[in-house]
């Protein structure tokens, strides 16, 4: 039997009938239509699944999407605005803190996440903050140097 | 090149960065054809078991469930994959389809698939395919599996033991004659992975009335997929697309075509197209693993520490196939001499299949585990002789007026300093100091260890490599390689840039722009890069391989061909609009210029224009069109391009190298290893981009440095997978993950196009043995030796333990 979630993603505003047993991840991707989301575990150990729910940073694998009925949900999608990216991605683009790209969305929403709650953080913060994602390529230096430079950047803009 | 580079060896702006920060990679499960069915893999739950019946009936009765594939009809519609280079060495044909057909050999081996309208109609209808299994006991350890009693996973063979070989370079036994002393010791590598973050991925679509299929999958090497997908299904025509990659490291080079076939077969009997998108589960149970290796090693050395000779004996645990026989082994000759001019060694090898996953390619493959050999004798070499472990490596270096050096066996080393290497690690690691620092600390019941290594990280592989240990083989594999690219201008100006190979995060598409940037006086950024790989469309040879480190070398060399070819033409066409000799002419800015006359000039807008649509302008004799594809194949590939009666090979062609110090503290009371430093100074020859290769260099430390604190396969006695999770398997995150600091020494290669050389697999070669140099060294006063990875909290505890009953 589905059911009815409203939702709003990325300030746009949708109402699907979903599967109770589909997870948030696939909906985003699969229903929405956001195939930024990535899949790599399902079991919340990886992190590249992650959004912004409600304000807070949670990992879309471990979420039904009925759970998220009347809810607002940012994925890495909703950051850029006309045309211009956010802060947060072009510090990683010059800091190259991509190599596969397939992390890259769930550590750009989980820097936002940690900025918003400590806009300066010690590059222990940094790590601690970005601990729930793993990333296979990059040995994390340059995603860590992004996030100084992102903060940086924000902390002047 | 005449004029200074612009864009190589200086930062620029990622191409790739921005598609990927706005979640805009197009990755194969991001893909929806129309009408698509969702496959799921039939998989076995034993080690070892034969294979009775399998009935579908249930799940096919399961609204939405369009089509099971059972070992059966695998058998009667496909052909087995054609024996490749992987398995060289096999004394007996052993027929491997995409499934298993009547036994079962790792748990997770696929025995068919599935297909649904959705995925959660096909994983449900899954629980009710029924199989019928003869439990058999499984084989999970390398001696048991030798033994008389033991049972066969593959009965033909008549033994586990599937394959024995050995090779001999210079006088091994003179070598060891002459020895004042010899430095034995045994030595493990386990079972790892690089467990790219996005499983394995493919989607395949059929094309009856053309009989064409489509295949886009996330595969490292195309030729690999190709090749399968036509041997088995018998199929002529077969595109391959690889779009974006999220990480391979070797993964995604072998066993992924077992499911290439599997969803092509789907797509055949459906008609329709077909998804198959791994879970993580699956992937750590069947994607493949790299070997655990098992190393009997002795150096033949003289009193000052010179090593006269080095042999050791290797057992390849290989697991449930023999597909990936003697990879491990064959690697070995890549780095075989590693930074040592050591005239003679010897190697023996054998491969023993067991009931675990197969082993496949993964960052280095057998490179690894052969640095931690040299590495961990020269440490131990340095105990026995009471020489300081810099010393002794010290003395036994390749000299940099050596260069280019041809090791025992045929490998040419292109260009390096491997003293200074070693002398700058030492100098700003801080050595001295951090050694009067340990000694005091000590005293305080600190325990500081300190770990320096070095090692060679070839890069280009050559076809050919493998007939230097199995010179019976019957079809050549080729020799050198080839890859291409194709370059042009657009008739709007537009340049563009068509790769021959797929990437998986190493970013071609910014690296060969800034190449071709350089050469055609344009920005990178005016450069569109084209995605994905499309085997209809890439100009692509077998050296288009996301693997042995080919990148630099092959399509490199290709863009750089290209460019330079349509450099050519442009000069030559404008040269005749422009009526000016084409070498008085110069670009920049996308503009070609006459010299010294400042109204001379014509755009590539202009050039376009002409090229694809005015005749009158052009030239007599020339080809219209602003377009050039160049193949390249390695210039310097002779001598020991293929190995002669001496077995003499160059098993790659270039030759970055390392030095790594680890500086390490560890807690006697709980065993955990933490990284204090980790410094490399690196030579990967020109670089063409530092964030790249520093991106390149801290990634594989880092995997490295994971590999050898806690990343690990366990299987119990059952052959059943303890670590089918990324926590259970133990991947670092950012909080484990050391620093890592890198300082560049290249030295440039006489031999590639730009004087670039590897950066991709290489700091992940020496690490593993820094780490254990680094931890023993900590240990140093309980005793401890270190033979085996990883060095969990548990394994150093257990260490310790040892130590202390010994000294008791």
């Amino acid at each position: 039997m589905k059911q009815v979630v409203r939702v709003k993603i990325n300030g746009s505003l949708y109402e699907e009938d979903v599967e109770p047993r589909i997870l948030l991840s696939h909906f985003l991707r699969e229903t929405i239509g956001l195939t930024g989301t990535h899949v790599g575990c399902v079991i919340g150990e990886c992190g590249a699944c992650t959004v912004i729910l409600d304000g807070r940073l949670v990992k879309s694998c471990l979420l039904l999407a009925v759970q998220i009925d009347g809810k607002e949900i940012l994925t890495v999608e909703g950051l850029a605005k006309n045309g211009t990216l956010h802060p947060i991605q072009e510090a990683f683009v010059k800091a190259y803190g991509i190599q596969c790209g397939y992390c890259t969305p769930g550590m750009v929403l989980a820097t936002h996440y940690l900025l918003t709650k400590n806009p300066d953080p010690s590059e222990a913060e940094v790590r601690k903050g970005l601990a729930g994602n793993l990333c296979m390529c990059t040995g994390y230096m340059q995603i860590v140097e992004a996030v100084k430079t992102a903060a940086e950047s924000l902390k002047n803009g | 090149m005449a004029r200074a580079a612009k864009y190589v060896g200086h930062r620029t702006r990622s191409k790739e960065g921005p598609r990927h920060v706005s979640g805009q990679g197009n990755y194969t499960d991001d893909f929806i054809l129309p009408g698509m069915l969702h496959a799921v893999i039939i998989r076995s739950p034993y080690a070892h078991a034969r294979i009775k019946n399998v009935d579908p009936r249930a799940a096919l009765e399961t609204p939405g469930v369009i089509a099971v594939i059972i070992p059966e009809e695998l058998k009667q519609k496909t052909k087995p994959f054609k024996p490749g280079r992987y398995a060289a060495g096999l004394r007996k044909p052993i027929p491997e389809y995409a499934s298993a057909i009547d036994k079962v050999r790792y748990v997770g081996e696929p025995i068919g698939a599935l297909a649904a309208r959705d995925r959660g109609t096909a994983e449900d209808a899954l629980e009710l395919v029924s199989v019928d299994y003869e439990p058999l006991p499984p084989v999970t350890d390398t001696k048991d599996a030798v033994g008389p009693d033991s049972p066969l996973l593959f009965e033909d063979l008549g033994s586990n033991l599937a394959w024995k070989g050995s090779l001999t370079y210079g006088d091994i036994d003179g070598a060891f004659r002459e020895a004042d002393t010899v430095v034995r010791d045994k030595f493990k590598i386990h079972r790892y992975s690089s467990t790219p973050l996005e499983t394995l991925a493919c989607i395949a679509s059929f094309d009856s009335a053309s009989r064409k299929l489509t295949v886009w999958i996330n595969a490292q090497v195309p030729e690999v997929i190709y090749d399968a997908l036509r041997e088995t299904l018998g199929l002529e025509d077969v595109r391959i697309i690889i779009p974006d990659i999220g990480g391979g490291f070797g993964q995604k080079i072998h066993l992924i075509r077992k499911y290439a076939v599997l969803t092509s077969l789907l797509a055949l009997k459906t008609q329709r197209p077909v998804k198959w998108v791994e879970d993580r589960s699956e992937h750590m149970m069947a994607a493949g693993h790299s070997c655990a290796q098992e190393f009997d090693v002795e150096a033949a050395v003289k009193k000052d520490g010179t090593v006269l000779g080095l042999k050791f004996k290797e057992i390849d645990d290989v697991g449930g196939s023999v597909s990936t026989l003697t990879i491990h082994f064959t690697n070995k000759l890549n780095n075989l001499s590693n930074t040592y001019k050591v005239k003679n060694i010897s190697l023996e090898g054998c491969s023993v299949v067991t009931n675990k996953c197969p082993v496949i390619p993964n960052r280095g493959i057998g490179k690894p585990a052969m640095c931690f050999i040299w590495e961990r004798i020269m440490d131990r070499i340095s105990r026995e002789l009471e020489l300081s472990p810099i010393e002794v490596r010290s003395i036994n270096l390749i000299q940099p007026k050596e260069m280019p050096y041809t090791t025992p066996s045929g490998n040419i080393y292109d260009s390096g300093d491997y003293p200074s290497l070693l002398k700058r690690v030492i100098e700003k690691i801080g050595y001295d100091k951090l050694r009067e620092e340990q000694r005091s600390e000590r005293e305080k019941g600190r325990f500081l260890g300190i770990g320096v290594v070095i090692g060679v990280e070839p890069g280009g592989r050559n076809a050919a490599r493998d007939m230097a240990i199995f010179p019976e083989m019957k079809e050549s594999p080729g020799a050198g390689g080839v890859n291409g690219a194709t370059i042009k201008i657009e008739k709007n100006g537009t340049l563009s840039l068509l790769l021959g190979s797929p990437n998986c995060g190493q970013s071609h598409e910014t690296t060969t722009g800034q190449v071709a940037a350089d050469i055609l006086g344009i920005g990178p950024e005016h450069i569109s890069v084209s995605t994905p790989f499309d085997s209809d469309l890439s100009p692509w040879g077998t050296a288009a391989a996301n693997s042995g480190n080919n990148f630099h070398l092959y399509d490199i060399g290709a863009v750089h061909g290209a460019a330079t070819k349509l450099k050519t033409k442009i000069l030559t066409l404008a040269g005749h609009i422009l009526q000016t000799d084409p070498a008085k002419l110069s670009i920049e800015n996308a503009t070609v210029q006459a010299l010294g006359s400042p109204k001379k000039k014509i755009t590539f807008a202009e050039l376009g224009r002409v090229a694809y649509g005015n005749q009158s302008l052009m030239p007599e004799g020339f080809e219209a069109g602003l377009q050039a594809t160049h193949y390249y194949t390695f210039p310097h590939a002779e001598p020991n391009m293929v190995p002669g009666q001496d077995r003499r090979i160059r098993a790659q062609f270039t030759f970055s190298a390392a030095s790594h110090a680890a500086v390490v503290e560890v807690d006697p009371q709980t065993g955990k290893v933490e990284v204090l430093r980790y410094l490399i100074i690196s030579d990967n020859g020109t670089i063409i981009n530092p964030d790249v290769v520093n991106g390149q260099i801290y990634g594989s430390a880092a995997h490295g440095i994971s590999v050898a604190l806690g990343e690990g396969f366990v299987y119990n006695s059952e052959g059943q997978l303890l670590t089918v999770t990324l926590t259970d398997y133990g991947k670092s995150s950012t909080v484990e993950t050391p620093k890592i600091e890198i300082e560049h020494r290249p030295s440039v290669s006489p031999f590639t196009t730009l004087g670039q050389k590897a950066a991709g697999e290489g700091a992940a070669i020496p690490s593993p043995a820094a780490i254990a140099s680094a931890v023993e060294d900590a240990l140093q006063p309980f005793g401890v030796e270190v033979r085996d990875l990883p060095l969990t909290p548990e394994a150093v505890w257990h260490l310790l333990q040892e130590a202390k009953r010994n000294d008791s």
